[in-house]
């Protein structure tokens, strides 16, 4: 038999990254401002939602897509502080959400209508930093109930991050966690790295986050 | 965009699996509706790639059993960096051998 070698060179994140761009001109197109959160499970990420979605709620217009394994759970969390729109994706299986879903999600969400679209990736530090969701922005969020190493184990979340959300901080009395140690974990692997130092419980330190989202969707402009 | 991927094909599985049926969809593309036997499916993946190799060599072995495809051998080439990119593919195209 002839044997013939072609050779090819495509990146395998070639397409997703190209759903990706239409997944973010369409946002811009319509002025949203989409925000990628991201952590290991249980850092907090549906919880912080919640919280932003009672005290963003009435101002602002936001809907959110969320990510699960299995079971919509989180979509039922979140649908019961929001009367916009919530969509779940459940993955079957799947590690990470990719741009795909984001972009077929995004049927059901009336854009014209919305400033504000989070993105509530699966709970996973690992595989959703390969794979561009088209957002404004990757948020990492990383609970002082882990090891203050996570940063240097995941360094690529935290390398494509912009902002990572320290949660859980009303604990810290509890726990053994030195927090000057993370966030100089978390700024080795990325200088550029803002931290925000946030309780969903008692509401420490909420209003910075809210005034980052107000202020980030005012940045988009309709194009 | 191009043509939406069928239901069976949209990352509905592990990270690696969901990568090894990107990789098939590329190779799909490139050989054409022509269809020639695929031998080898050769994939650079960086260290930094965020991909298991071994695992990655396990869900293509799978994946290129099924048709259209059949059987062709994963070829896994260790580089740096964070590159995931089919690098090459090996065909039988029927010819004689020369």
């Amino acid at each position: 038999m002839a044997v013939r070698k072609i050779e090819v060179r495509e990146r395998v994140m070639a397409r997703n990254n190209e759903i990706a761009s239409d997944v973010r001109a369409r946002l811009v197109a319509h002025g949203v401002t989409a925000i990628n959160l991201v952590s290991s499970p249980g850092a907090g990420k549906t919880t912080l939602l919640e919280k932003t979605l009672a005290a963003l709620g009435e101002e602002m217009d936001i809907a959110v897509i969320t990510g699960d394994v299995q079971t919509q759970n989180d979509a039922d969390r979140l649908a019961a502080h929001t009367s916009r729109v919530v969509t779940a994706v459940v993955t079957g299986g799947a590690c990470h959400l990719d741009a795909l879903q984001v972009l077929t999600a995004m049927d059901e969400i009336e854009l014209e209508r919305t400033q504000l679209l989070f993105i509530e990736n699966v709970g996973n530090l690992v595989c959703p930093a390969n794979w561009d969701l088209g957002e404004k922005e990757m948020v990492v969020l990383f609970a002082v109930t882990e090891g203050e190493d996570k940063p240097l184990k995941y360094p690529k979340m935290f390398q494509n991050a912009r902002r990572v959300v320290m949660t859980k901080v009303d604990l810290l009395p509890h726990v053994p966690f030195d927090m000057d140690r993370a966030v100089a974990n978390a700024l080795s692997i990325n200088p550029k790295l803002s931290v925000f130092r946030v309780s969903a419980l008692t509401g420490e330190g909420l209003d910075s986050w809210y005034d980052f989202l107000r202020q980030s969707a005012r940045q988009v402009t309709p194009g | 965009m191009g043509t939406p991927l069928p239901a069976s094909r949209t990352g509905s599985a592990m990270h690696e699996m969901s990568v090894a049926m990107e990789i098939a969809r590329i190779a799909e593309v490139k050989l054409g509706s022509t269809a020639p036997q695929l031998v080898a499916v050769a994939v650079d993946v960086g260290d930094d790639a965020g991909v298991e190799p071994s695992s990655l060599e396990f869900c293509l072995e799978a994946v290129f059993a099924t048709p259209p495809f059949v059987g062709a051998k994963p070829v896994i080439l260790r580089c740096a960096g964070d590159v995931l990119r089919v690098a090459y593919l090996e065909i039988d195209d029927g010819s004689p051998e020369d």
